[in-house]
């Protein structure tokens, strides 16, 4: 036994040393993690986009569209940047990319309105702007809304209804929504919590991947099964402890900086968020194991990787849902550590529910963390008897 | 004469390995395929919601019928109480809880406001939107007939008509009428595939070279003199192979995947030629970090979500900080797919989108000059190096 750990602790040195000469394995385990979690905080600082341009084309221009305009303008959303002449003119600025939106009120709107003839206003949204095109939509649907009942106000106040008793004629059943753990439907919780771990286990599993492939791309694999006693499991435990290390203590700065820094909403002890983190962490190392293990080569081991590791951030279903995906997505999303990682996110630090709800994830990464033993054998015969193929 | 000659060897390396064939052919061949499959069932629907009715009245059940026909809810399950529907949600058998009053029949009949409550799991937006919408919806539906039925009586069927809606309005959602995931996810990364698949096709290219030349970027040959065929002749090469995958992106992955297509294909030529051009100087550029074959995977493929993301597609660019925006014109992709996306989904044509076209003019300009700079570095300290 003492011999083994020896082994390990020997081959892992070893690895440390091979890092010393290499600054650009630096810059990705250390400073890429750390950029990019820099960069996707800052790029949605705000939490939910607010003032997006927006246009608006009055053709009839009275003092009743132009308070329409007005309330449109208002709105939390909604930067009303331009007013354009024409219809064909908005959708111009549109395809300019210039504006999300835009809002048409039709000549003789007002007229139409008083004289019951009920005329029609209309919007449009660039869809193709998703988060935008949405967000706006919200806004201009009320907007629209209002334009209608304002009239009906005023129909009723012309009835003799006392102004206490309209809002309960104009809107009996209002809706109170109340999105839970996010209140403010901050974008940033929504979205920094999975796509900063999702970077770094992408990061991981090609890391991984490469530095058990370098041995055989600098022709040492033979030195290091040597070294290792002639077993895999030695040689790949010696070669990736160090670097373990390493990312359990970014994994938790990425926590601490996310939920004690930030004030992203937790409702567990950070404990267990940083465990299930770390969990993801050994099981994308372990995927990364057997990617290497089925492949034996650097090249399609990495891109294996690569594939899996970029497919699983938009597969694990955080922004689409993995529910409306087909069912073969939704099988690949068992072995994403990606998709646990979410699971864990939201029954724990997001909902602070009952852990027993989370086993499947929990069960599913501790079998993904044992993949590895699959490919042991293959490995073994790799350091052996095969050469590296650019 | 020179350029020939290496356009041709650069054909013959790429095309006698299979790594780097398997970035510059098989990756832009296989990646939207796979993305578009991922992302094409478009739409979310029936999301599963819990409901406790405490008003248990024949107006809140007609307020629940309506919800479960919108085609964005299901009603999964009638719990009794609140306690019961979070159970729901911890099994994440429900999305959301409905929750109506026990007051909600009287309130209405009384003509008094009443509020009914929406819980949502903010696990992922789409849900919450369903869920919001459809009951947003109702209860606009319903407030009108309300009011008119119990406040303003009309005479006429018609008159009951403008009642509700004294004011029509109609929405439409523009170049993705579906309102759709794949329609506003997959132009975009098809245009980020031709760019990261030059970058890492370049740089796994550049590794070899320096891997089979001793750690020189450029064979030992009398053709490889003058950098600016060096960097010409190259491009070349991407240029036309990468014509072919964009005219793959741009015809064969938008017809199978029905995605939107308003673009001409004039316009399309006219963006997408320089935008290679572009890509490949920039991935020669960079490629001068990429010392083995293999680093061009580590450095580059994490690259591409941040690079989506600060590009002002799918997070709003009036919302992006100023710090990223500027970062942001030091790429091509944030001016490709911007300009794609608008040529392919919107229909813009070329002088529409000129802001992002002069942007990829100066990046071309700015990244030939580097990349010949880089290249005449190389070749003297070659020189150098053999006397």
């Amino acid at each position: 036994m003492k011999e083994v750990i020896l082994r390990i602790w020997h081959i892992g040195l070893r690895e440390i040393e091979i890092f010393s000469h290499r600054r650009m394995f630096l810059f990705v385990i250390i400073i890429a993690p750390l950029l990019c979690l820099i960069y996707f905080t800052q790029i949605m600082q705000r939490g939910i986009p607010t003032k997006m341009p927006c246009g608006v084309v009055d053709e009839d221009n009275t003092s009743t569209t132009r308070s329409i305009v007005r309330i449109l303008g208002a709105m939390q959303n909604t930067d009303l940047k331009a007013h354009y002449a024409s219809f064909t003119e908005a959708r111009k600025a549109m395809q300019r990319g210039e504006i999300y939106a835009f809002f048409y009120i039709p000549r003789n709107t007002t007229d139409n309105a008083l004289a019951s003839r009920k005329p029609e206003i209309s919007f449009y949204t660039a869809d193709t702007y998703y988060a935008a095109g949405s967000l706006l939509m919200k806004d201009l649907q009320t907007t629209s809304e209002l334009a209608g009942l304002a009239v009906t106000r005023a129909t009723l106040s012309g009835k003799g209804v006392a102004p206490s008793l309209i809002m309960g004629i104009l809107q009996p059943i209002s809706i109170e929504t109340h999105p839970l753990s996010n209140s403010t439907l901050n974008y940033s919780v929504y979205l920094n919590n999975i796509v900063v771990p999702g970077l770094f286990f992408l990061i991981i599993m090609l890391f991984t991947a490469y530095t058990i492939g370098y041995e055989w791309k600098m022709g040492t694999q033979k030195e290091l099964f040597e070294l290792a006693g002639e077993s895999s499991t030695i040689a790949i435990a010696g070669k990736l402890w160090p670097q373990t290390l390493l990312y359990c203590l970014l994994m938790i700065l990425i926590d601490v900086y996310f939920y004690k820094y930030l004030g992203f909403p937790l409702n567990v002890s950070l404990f267990r968020i940083i465990c299930a983190g770390l969990l993801c962490v050994f099981a994308s190392q372990a995927l990364a194991v057997f990617f290497f293990g089925i492949f034996l080569t650097l090249r399609m081991g990495m891109s294996a990787c690569s594939l899996f590791g970029v497919l699983q951030i938009s597969v694990c279903g955080f922004t689409f849902p993995l529910t409306a995906m087909r069912p073969v997505f939704q099988y690949l999303a068992w072995v994403s550590p990606l998709r646990h990682y979410y699971m864990l996110y939201v029954n724990q630090a997001l909902n602070g529910f009952r852990l027993v709800y989370a086993w499947p994830s929990i069960v599913a990464l501790l079998l993904i963390c044992l993949l590895p033993l699959t490919v042991l054998f293959r490995l073994a015969h790799a350091f052996k008897y095969v050469d590296y193929k650019p | 004469m020179n350029i020939i000659k290496i356009w041709y060897d650069e054909l013959q390396t790429v095309f006698h390995d299979v790594g780097i064939i398997l970035f510059v052919v098989i990756l832009p061949l296989a990646y939207p395929l796979i993305y578009a499959y991922v992302y094409t069932p478009e739409v979310q629907r029936e999301v599963p919601v819990a409901v406790v009715d405490d008003s248990k009245s024949s107006l809140s059940r007609q307020f629940l019928r309506k919800v479960d026909a919108t085609p964005d809810v299901q009603i999964a399950a009638y719990c009794t109480n609140m306690t019961e529907a979070y159970s729901l949600l911890e099994r994440q058998d429900a999305y959301a809880i409905i929750h109506i009053d026990g007051d909600f029949a009287d309130a209405l009949s009384k003509g008094r406001q009443t509020v009914v409550g929406l819980y949502c799991n903010m696990m992922s937006m789409v849900y919450y939107k369903c869920a919001a919408t459809a009951c947003s919806n109702v209860s606009i539906a319903m407030n009108r007939q309300i009011k008119v039925e119990n406040y303003l009586r009309p005479k006429t069927k018609r008159e009951a008509e403008i009642m509700e809606t004294p004011i029509g309005y109609r929405y439409t959602s523009l170049y993705n009428p579906q309102g759709g995931y794949a329609a506003f996810m997959i132009p975009p990364i098809l245009m980020m595939i031709i760019q990261q698949s030059l970058f890492l096709g370049i740089g796994m290219s550049m590794g070899r070279s320096r891997e089979q030349n001793g750690g020189f970027v450029i064979p030992l040959d009398s053709h490889y003199k003058n950098s600016v065929e060096i960097v010409l002749g190259k491009m070349l090469f991407y240029l036309m192979l990468y014509i072919l995958h964009a005219l793959y992106a741009f015809i064969v992955v938008t017809k199978m995947f029905s995605l939107p297509q308003l673009g001409h294909y004039w316009d399309f030529i006219l963006f997408v030629i320089p935008y290679i051009v572009d890509c490949c100087f920039l991935g020669m550029v960079l490629s001068y970090l990429i010392h083995r074959r293999e680093d061009c995977m580590l450095v580059f493929v994490f690259m591409s979500l941040p690079l989506y993301f600060m590009c002002g597609l799918s997070w709003p660019g009036s919302a992006i900080p100023d710090w990223i925006r500027h970062l942001s014109y030091l790429f091509p992709s944030t001016f490709g797919l911007n300009a794609y996306m608008r040529i392919s989904g919107m229909g813009a044509s070329i002088s529409d989108v000129a802001f992002e076209m002069k942007g990829i003019a100066i990046q071309t300009a700015v990244y030939f000059v580097m990349a010949c700079l880089i290249y005449t570095g190389k070749i003297r300290k070659m020189l150098n190096r053999e006397v």
